[in-house]
């Protein structure tokens, strides 16, 4: 099957932007902040929905970073200073682990904006993975990251049965610290394997699919052990992942192809990414690979509105004539 | 110069709300004249009437224009009675360090708005042909400034790294799509030709200009340079600073902060031309008094010396995030810790960690205040 989705945050169309700064300043209220979200995930939703999306999210849009609802809902941590979201010109705020992680309540339910999901598309939704949880966080109450990795993977298996009882079908978990590249140089290969453990104990028991998204890295680098990690499908960033790299090795989980670049407003040339996404199909043909979605290779989130609207347009028109090839 | 400690500042101060308004064309309030005139005042404008009178006239080109060189003379005078010994005018000229140039060069198109954080974001631009050169960005607000300054100046520059880094770069990847294959081998060179086109068609041109006209002094402002610590990446940094600065003869100093200083030490001897590091501390300190293991911040300062950087360190002592107003004790202190752990207090200038922009006038005076005062204090204990 081939099919396409978005893979995280996406940007705040102009008129969000003009009222959360607003809000920020004071000039604005709760009411008008709530109903600019309100109708800004609406138009995040129509412009997945004309791409034909396999799942469909609600935007992200409340999210100020990747982690901060975990890091405000979560006992046992607290927000700390900004640090550099990776080799972006954006920043998180940084968890610092003070005591035990203790999931009390829902850590996502307010900033979910399920009211504004349709009802004829499975839904999305998209968590840090614990790899890159644990590495972005100052650890100052477990004996070690891995340690706080399980901790965390306990909770985040938690959630993700919550999320499926409130009627999500599919769960991203997203992983840029697991390949890229300054963080994976001081990573010794062997702790693949408690990443792996850490993912089953994320997904056991849950009734959703789930996806591992890598991106500002290169996925071969966590080849092939991320063949054996315990998700349905594994995503990659063919911006950052030489394409070659991938032919030695047989996949049977699903592919989601971050085909289109979130990091640059250049729209791409449609027929240069039908090559590429031919290539990669062509490379691991002979694996029993299964779902393929096609995809941004990150949140679109680093672009103004209107090019990532205009880059989800794209990413449904690739997979619609690739399916159009048949390989669906 | 001659004293030990020197203190300077790093660029930008707010833009008072009479600056704002009036350059917008918009009303002033009986309020924003006030703080116009007390300001005045306070730091010792020559015509404090004058300027009341100008900010009641209608909005015009011309009461415009005159706003901005009144605006760059507070903060001139507002350095000056801070008691700084070198300063710039708070970058009053400019709508922001990158829009500012961008919106000056010919090549660019502004996009929209996209995230910095939480509810800030940044405008940011496409570079969607070649960068041309058209028409100076700095010189006319350094002329002005140096005709006004009755102290040392130094011109605060964005640095093209920083530039092309925080813009989208559709001409040079659209340029060689058909040319390289490999995505990851297109981005990089794409972005080696975009920052070289840049340092040759605009920055050198700029620089020229800006030597031309008498300055003696420039800080080449790269926020992004660690954004992307990798080989490659560096490689390019490095080079295009080298290229930047290559012939002229003029002081040139490097600020970066908030950074991977592991990073940037590896790579500062590599860097050309460059007499100054100025570096973010503070922020990364305690706020307890003393010498030694309490000053935490400090810790990557050796990495610079044991990397053989033997130039001078532009030391952020104050914080420019928080309103808490260093005690002259902490900043002497921090001045003394480093001067300790380098072994040569000459290299020394006592500097806020970035510029100022994000506190309000009252705050960056006193924090200033209290940085002078500081440094004297640590003057008197070398004594």
């Amino acid at each position: 099957m081939i099919g396409c989705y978005p893979t995280g945050i996406f940007p705040r169309s102009p008129g969000l932007v003009k009222i959360t700064r607003k809000y920020a300043r004071g000039a604005a209220t709760e009411i008008e902040l709530q109903r600019a979200f309100d109708i800004a995930t609406r138009e995040v939703v129509d412009a997945q929905l004309s791409a034909g999306p396999s799942y469909v999210t609600d935007g992200m849009l409340k999210w100020q970073d990747l982690l901060r609802p975990f890091t405000e809902n979560l006992s046992g941590l607290k927000a700390g200073s900004l640090a550099r979201w990776f080799n972006n010109n954006t920043f998180y705020r940084k968890p610092i682990v003070v005591g035990d992680l203790l999931r009390e309540h829902s850590l996502i339910e307010n900033v979910a904006c399920t009211e504004h999901l349709p009802n004829d598309v499975p839904w999305k939704a998209i968590l840090p993975a614990p790899f890159t949880f644990a590495t972005l966080s100052d650890n100052r109450f477990y004996k070690s990251e891995t340690e706080l990795m399980f901790k965390y993977a306990q909770v985040l298996n938690d959630e993700i049965k919550s999320l499926a009882k409130l009627g999500f079908k599919y769960v991203q978990l997203s992983d840029p610290a697991i390949v890229y590249e300054p963080t994976v140089a001081s990573t010794p290969k062997k702790q693949l394997k408690d990443v792996g453990e850490a993912l089953g104990i994320a997904t056991r028991g849950t009734s959703v699919k789930t996806c591992l998204q890598t991106f500002f890295g290169d996925f071969s680098q966590i080849l092939p052990e991320a063949l054996e990690f315990p998700v349905n499908d594994l995503g990659i960033d063919v911006y950052e992942t030489g394409v070659a790299e991938l032919k030695e090795y047989s996949f049977d989980k699903g592919l989601a192809l971050g085909l289109v670049d979130s990091r640059n407003s250049l729209v791409e040339d449609k027929a240069e990414l039908m090559e590429i996404a031919r290539e990669v199909l062509k490379s691991i043909s002979s694996s029993r690979t299964r779902d393929v979605f096609i995809c941004p290779n990150c949140d679109l989130e680093f672009l103004p509105w209107q090019r990532a609207e205009e880059k989800m347009r794209l990413v449904g028109d690739v997979a619609g004539s690739l399916k159009e090839e048949s390989y669906g | 110069m001659d004293k030990l400690f020197p203190t300077q500042e790093v660029g930008s101060l707010a833009k008072p709300a009479w600056r704002v308004k009036a350059c917008r064309g918009e009303r002033l309030s009986r309020k924003d004249i006030s703080e116009a005139v007390e300001w005045g005042r306070k730091i010792g404008i020559e015509s404090v009437d004058e300027v009341a009178h100008l900010l009641n006239e209608e909005d015009s080109a011309k009461k415009r224009k005159t706003v901005l060189e009144w605006s760059a003379k507070y903060g001139i005078r507002f350095f000056e009675s801070a008691g700084l010994d070198v300063f710039f005018d708070g970058e009053q000229w400019r709508s922001e360090m990158y829009e500012h140039v961008i919106r000056n060069v010919a090549g660019f198109e502004f996009l929209g708005h996209v995230k910095s954080f939480d509810y800030r974001y940044f405008n940011k631009a496409a570079c969607v042909d070649r960068p041309k050169y058209v028409r100076p960005f700095y010189v006319d607000e350094f002329v002005f400034t140096k005709q006004n300054a009755r102290r040392n100046i130094k011109v605060p520059f964005t640095g093209p790294y920083t530039l092309v880094d925080w813009t989208f770069n559709e001409f040079y990847e659209k340029k060689l799509s058909g040319k390289i294959k490999a995505l990851k081998r297109r981005k990089l060179e794409a972005k080696r030709e975009f920052l070289f086109d840049l340092v040759n068609d605009v920055v050198r041109p700029e620089i020229a200009k800006l030597v031309a006209s008498g300055a003696e002094w420039i800080q080449i402002d790269e926020p992004a340079a660690t954004t992307n610590p990798a080989d490659e990446e560096m490689e390019l940094f490095v080079e295009a600073f080298n290229s930047t600065v290559k012939g002229f003869n003029c002081k040139f100093s490097l600020h970066n902060c908030y950074s991977n200083y592991d990073v940037l030490a590896e790579h500062v001897c590599e860097l050309r031309n460059l007499s100054q590091m100025t570096l973010e501390f503070a922020n990364r300190d305690t706020t307890q008094a003393g010498v030694g293991n309490v000053r935490t911040g400090y810790k990557d300062i050796e990495l610079f010396e044991n990397s053989g950087f033997r130039g001078d360190y532009g030391l952020g002592v104050v914080d420019v995030h928080t309103d808490f107003v260093e005690p002259p004790e902490l900043v002497r202190d921090r001045i003394l810790h480093v001067a300790k752990v380098i072994g040569d207090s000459r290299r020394i200038l006592a500097s806020t960690d970035c510029g100022l922009r994000t506190r309000t006038w009252e705050t960056a005076f006193r924090k200033l205040r209290s940085m002078v005062r500081g440094a004297e204090m640590a003057r008197n204990a070398l004594r």
